[in-house]
């Protein structure tokens, strides 16, 4: 059970988990649209602000393929092994699953639109109430869960162990995650 | 209970040699210095993984199958072998003998 739920690519991978991983990214997308959340980075889950469908389409689409290709080349780079591309996109893609969770949890919380005209101080008050922090608290929970499938989605398409797979994944996701605010926010 | 043959010398850690052989049969031991084949210093588990892979005609993809595991699983135990024995080779070049 442990493994499925934090290293299910012993068991899937491949074109499999890139379709299975795609159909939860939608799924995603479509509640977030519904639910007003934003993945608006590569480990980001913002709640609050209404937008066309399209925009989260294209966070998904951001926030899945940059890690894919960061940590293709790096699999490249450092492993010895004959990584496959549809390994690491595939792995890639169902490890983003969990993120169905934080824009489900989004229907929960209300967060006072940004265009609206709020002082800072009212902001801040309105957004600190109980059913926001701890919306918070699961969300980065869910955030920390997707890190790990990442991680055992990179170590396993890509065959890397010890300090040179953490450092090649923890570089590549702060790179991915830089790359991905960039573009989302040029867009 | 199955017994497996050890490989290395639970004093020194080398790498150990056949110094007799036995015909089950007749009881004829035959006496020397042999050295043990380069597979036998894998495990059961990669004894196993090896013939099946001679027996998926060397198929990755059926070796998944049959396993039940993802292919890069697959491929990952096959580099975790093939890394095994180059060490191992190049242990038995370097030990004198």
């Amino acid at each position: 059970m442990k493994k499925w739920l934090f290293n299910p690519f012993v068991y899937v991978a491949g074109t499999k988990a890139l379709v299975i991983g795609w159909a939860g990214i939608l799924v995603t997308a479509v509640i977030g649209y519904f639910s007003k959340t934003h993945f608006d980075g590569v480990l980001d889950a913002h709640t609050g602000h209404s937008s066309p469908l399209w925009f989260y389409l294209e966070d998904a689409i951001v926030d899945w393929s940059l890690p894919v290709a960061i940590f293709y080349i790096s699999g490249r780079i450092f492993s010895k092994s004959s990584i496959r591309f549809i390994d690491v996109a595939g792995t890639l893609a169902f490890a983003r699953w969990v993120m169905l969770f934080p824009a489900l949890i989004g229907f929960c919380v209300y967060v006072p639109e940004s265009n609206h005209p709020t002082t800072v101080d009212e902001l801040i008050k309105r957004s600190m109430t109980a059913p926001v922090i701890l919306s918070g608290l699961v969300g980065i929970a869910f955030v920390a869960w997707m890190v790990a499938l990442m991680h055992n989605a990179f170590t396993t398409s890509c065959n890397l162990k010890g300090s040179k797979a953490v450092w090649s994944f923890v570089i590549g996701l702060i790179v991915a995650e830089i790359l991905s605010k960039i573009i989302l926010q040029s867009i | 209970m199955q017994r497996n043959l050890p490989h290395i010398c639970p004093s020194c850690s080398s790498t150990l040699k056949v110094k007799s052989l036995v015909c089950e049969k007749c009881t004829t031991e035959v006496t020397g210095m042999f050295s043990l084949p380069l597979l036998a210093s894998l495990t059961q588990q990669e004894q196993d993984f090896i013939i099946d892979f001679v027996i998926s005609s060397g198929s990755l993809k059926i070796m998944a199958q049959k396993l039940g595991l993802s292919y890069p699983t697959v491929r990952n135990l096959l580099d975790d072998i093939i890394l095994k024995i180059e060490t191992n080779q190049k242990n038995n070049k370097t030990t004198p003998k």
